[in-house]
């Protein structure tokens, strides 16, 4: 994408302003878009995104500039402009072109496509989102489906001071089908969205005429189902998506953009209990076809496998560069952004919660009233508080041991550090599903995971009596 | 090539095939100074740009953008939208005729300063938090501006181009008293740089925050309610969809079919005025080019309009309001500008819940069906008086029928800019729509607690 000369001189450019480190990130996207409504295309587009991004720290200050106009001119203008920030000129002892000899690291192509999307007619494409389409028809009061099919097909290159250079291809395929199912007045929805780090075999893994009746299923279940109830019960949360109660209340304040500056309830926990013995949670980029999974972060260094908490106790927080630098944690792979226009910071990759050995109906037992949250959407958190919420797509209530009847609009909301403590049982049934985290360095895939868990004890939102 | 140059080869090489194409460019700048401990911590000052290109061939229309502008990729971002079009079995697309739009100039000089200057903005922001003797930590306190300019032309005729920008303070805290820590983000935009105030910001923030401290828990049960304007912009940034012209011609709006019914409490007048002046999201003409001007949607009650661009008005067989909202990345959509209510006579709640926080607008909303339930924050109210301040519960109801329940409204707006999504304002969604809401009363809502 960008020539190694032209890229040690921009670099060399930027540490004239005296820096202690600069890194230059390049990003080559071509997205798909495509939306059906009941079968009809609706829209397509295509598109090509292309710019740079140049960071430099001047000790612990950091200045990023990025530009379209990636060429010569273009980049040793960035390098002027953050050099300019900081409103120094100094003087750079360089050996060779730049002063850099790049120690190259390529993919080895563990999460690349099977085949390349432009093997494909776009005609195939309609054709798939229009079989989801009638796979979601599963009812006469299913008035309305609507398909996406998202493809990214992203080239990067890190190139850093420290003669560093990685190169990496993300592939990323998305499905989504929304059903609506109306009766009377009473209109309901339901969602379901897999993405993998894949090309078109996406399909062949989650067959669009399944996941269409999916979402056409739960649609139905929530026109049947009454208002969820509201108050403090016992919740169990399924599999997978189910995750998402981890990704708020914990992995958001163990990521160093919140701990290094002491925003972070979790800041300076390393060693201590801080979750029930039963939760091992582990953020995992390696993943292989992960829907956030990445051989290089966005920083250049291998992603890895990162142990946050193991059974109960904090191990671990997830650390980019700059997080290391002010906590003195080693890195963890853990830098990512949306795209050039964003700096890297430390987020999430896969995390999930380790397999437990409590059978799925046992998590039921004992429970006289409580809620069975099956599958959850997003949610939020403040790690200064760690506050957190998240959704309910698919819900029952629990009577006398058992899932009874569907709820919908369900919103459970606590506090990250006392729910976590409450997790009192873990299933064995793991699964991960793909979501994107939005926060300081944009939105990304992440996948979020774990077995059906029962937390004693949750705030939810819906209809009081 | 520049904007302005490839916007000419693209016009000039969908003529010379015979298709009809709209092009939109747009060039925007970021300057963004963040502070942390009386230091500069992060600065980015960034220029991003590129064209996207609606194209209309036999009556089906097709996209594609590019960031790159060389002839080579220009024509194949071309033929990506000629394709696109081609598998479209719709056949009822067009586009908008028109003359010359003029070049609008709508903030001149005014972000021009010293770049120390607004640092200084900055470290007076977080110096002024901190003054707070409740501050633990404050993650960040920032000097934002951001400048976009609009290029619009087609095969139509329609030739214009605007420039406009803000500029903000933005800072979150987190603050701690004997037995609780609170988490709190303010942000304040205007269209000049002279209408910043560090310290009015920074006092804001601390006092939203500060006065959560020592939260007590909400009993579940059902509550007049009392929104201030930032919870309930949260809510009507999702549900502003119902007066969508999109969701009401794909049949996802429940005010479809309801133009002259009477959907709120007389209390309720909702405009949307591209034209207002200082407005955060005024702009001269629409992402077709459609002259911009005010429109009422709800007139003391009775739905009176939707918000449209050229196909849905033609859909619906109205007049269209010029809503059309597309980035240089974007299909064509609608969108609100200055989004807000009419301010009312004022509130006098005498027991309940004052909602001063939402979160999980994204999870906890459905405009399709109406229906939110979102985590909130808050002060309970008694004998009209605030009592103590309430938190970990969740708010839930049924927006329509909000709307018919409001009791009151309050006599000031405060206005909310749209990011477009997260906390750093950037992306061709940047600014689309502001919205001015005041306080506003509700008979009664679920709360869902202990």
């Amino acid at each position: 994408m960008l020539d190694a000369a032209l890229a040690a001189d921009v670099l060399s450019a930027a540490r004239h302003g005296g820096t202690g480190f600069a890194d230059l990130y390049v990003e080559r996207c071509t997205r798909r878009h495509m939306r059906t409504l009941n079968g009809a295309l609706k829209e397509a587009t295509t598109g090509l995104e292309f710019g740079a991004g140049l960071r430099v720290f001047f000790g612990q200050e950091v200045a990023y500039a990025y530009t379209n106009d990636v060429t010569a001119k273009g980049m040793c203008e960035l390098a002027s402009v953050l050099t300019g920030l900081k409103g120094q000129r100094g003087r750079v002892d360089a050996v060779g072109r730049g002063g850099l000899d790049f120690r190259k690291a390529a993919p080895y192509g563990l999460h690349s496509p099977e085949r390349e999307f432009a093997t494909f007619p776009l005609r195939y494409r309609l054709d798939r989102l229009r079989e989801a389409d009638a796979g979601a028809h599963v009812a006469p009061e299913i008035c309305q489906v609507e398909c996406i099919l998202q493809e990214w097909d992203q080239s990067v290159l890190v190139a850093n001071s420290e003669g560093h250079w990685a190169e990496d291809r993300r592939v990323r395929t998305r499905l989504f089908v929304i059903a609506i199912a109306q009766e009377g007045g009473e209109v309901q929805r339901g969602t379901e969205s897999p993405g993998r780090s894949l090309g078109l075999e996406l399909f062949d893994q989650f067959p669009p005429r399944t996941i269409g009746r999916q979402a056409g299923e739960q649609a139905m279940t929530n026109l049947r189902a009454g208002p969820a109830p509201a108050g403090t019960f016992p919740v169990v949360m399924g599999n997978g998506f189910g995750g998402v109660i981890f990704h708020e209340a914990v992995g958001h304040l163990l990521e160093t953009t919140a701990v290094a500056k002491k925003a972070s309830v979790l800041t300076d926990k390393l060693g201590e209990v801080v979750a029930s013995p039963v939760v091992t949670y582990v953020d995992d980029g390696t993943m292989p076809h992960g829907w956030g999974s990445s051989e290089f972060d966005d920083e250049g260094a291998p992603t890895q496998r990162t142990v946050l908490i193991e059974r109960g106790v904090l191990t671990n927080y997830m650390v980019d560069r700059y997080g290391a630098l002010l906590t003195g944690h080693r890195p963890t792979g853990s830098g990512r952004r949306q795209d050039y226009t964003f700096a890297p910071a430390s987020r999430m990759r896969n995390t999930f919660i380790a397999p437990g050995d409590t059978p799925v109906e046992r998590l039921f037992e004992g429970i006289e009233f409580g809620l069975y949250a099956k599958k959850l959407r997003g949610g939020q958190v403040k790690p200064g508080s760690g506050e957190f919420n998240f959704g309910v797509r698919e819900a029952y209530v629990i009577r006398h041991g058992r899932a009874a009847e569907p709820v919908r609009g369900a919103m459970l909301v606590g506090k990250g550090p006392e729910t976590i403590k409450r997790i009192a049982a873990v299933a064995g049934d793991m699964w991960t599903e793909p979501g994107m985290c939005g926060s300081i360095s944009g939105n990304l895939p992440v996948e979020v995971g774990q077995p059906h868990i029962l937390v004693s004890e949750l705030v939810v939102g819906g209809e009081a009596a | 090539m520049t904007v302005e140059e490839a916007t000419r080869y693209v016009l000039r090489q969908a003529r010379a095939r015979g298709v009809a194409v709209e092009v939109l460019g747009e060039r925007g700048r970021e300057l963004t100074a963040r502070v942390w401990r009386g230091r500069l911590d992060h600065a980015t000052h960034a220029h991003q740009g590129g064209l996207g290109v609606r194209v209309v061939m036999n009556q089906r229309v097709g996209y594609a953008y590019s960031e790159e502008l060389s002839p080579g990729v220009l024509d194949w971002m071309l033929q990506e939208a000629i394709d696109n079009a081609a598998l479209q079995s719709e056949a009822s697309g067009f586009l908008p005729e028109g003359g010359a739009l003029g070049a609008h100039d709508l903030i001149g000089s005014a972000l021009d300063g010293a770049l120390g200057a607004k640092v200084h903005t900055a470290l007076g922001l977080e110096a002024t938090i901190r003054e707070d003797r409740r501050t633990k930590e404050v993650p960040f306190a920032a000097y934002c501006e951001r400048e976009r300019e609009v290029h619009l032309a087609s095969t139509h005729g329609r030739a214009g181009s605007y420039r406009r920008g803000v500029v903000g303070m933005v800072g979150s805290v987190v603050m701690e008293d004997a037995s609780s820590h609170k988490q709190g983000y303010h942000a304040d935009w205007a269209t000049h740089l002279a209408e910043v105030d560090p310290g009015r910001t920074a006092v804001t923030l601390t006092e939203r925050t500060g006065r959560l401290l020592g939260a007590r828990r909400l009993k579940t049960g059902r509550y007049t309610a009392c929104f201030e304007p930032k919870p309930f912009i949260g809510l009507l940034a999702f549900f502003w969809h119902l007066w969508d012209g999109k969701y009401v011609v794909e049949g996802k709006s429940r005010l479809r079919g309801r133009l002259g019914e009477a959907i709120a409490t007389p209390l309720v007048t909702i405009l949307d005025d591209p034209t207002m002046p200082k407005g955060l999201a005024t702009r001269p003409f629409d992402a077709e080019g459609e002259p911009a001007r005010p429109v009422t949607l709800v007139d003391a009650g009775f739905l009176r309009a939707y918000l449209t661009n050229s196909e849905t008005a033609r859909a619906l067989r109205v007049v269209n309001t010029g809503h059309a909202a597309r980035g240089y990345r974007d299909v064509l959509n609608i969108a609100p500008s200055n989004f807000c209510f009419q301010p009312g006579r004022g509130v006098r709640m005498h027991r309940g819940v004052l909602v001063t926080e939402t979160m999980g607008w994204h999870a906890g909303t459905n405009p399709v069906t109406g229906e939110f339930s979102v985590q909130a924050l808050g002060l309970w109210v008694e004998n009209g008086e605030v009592a103590y301040p309430i938190e970990n519960f969740a708010v839930a109801g049924d927006f329509l029928r909000l709307l018919e329940h409001i009791t009151a409204v309050g006599p000031t707006l405060e206005w909310v800019m749209e990011l477009g999504g997260g906390t750093t304002p950037t992306g061709t969604l940047w600014g689309r729509t502001a919205y001015g809401v005041p306080l506003i009363e509700v008979e009664e809502l679920s709360f869902g607690g202990w």
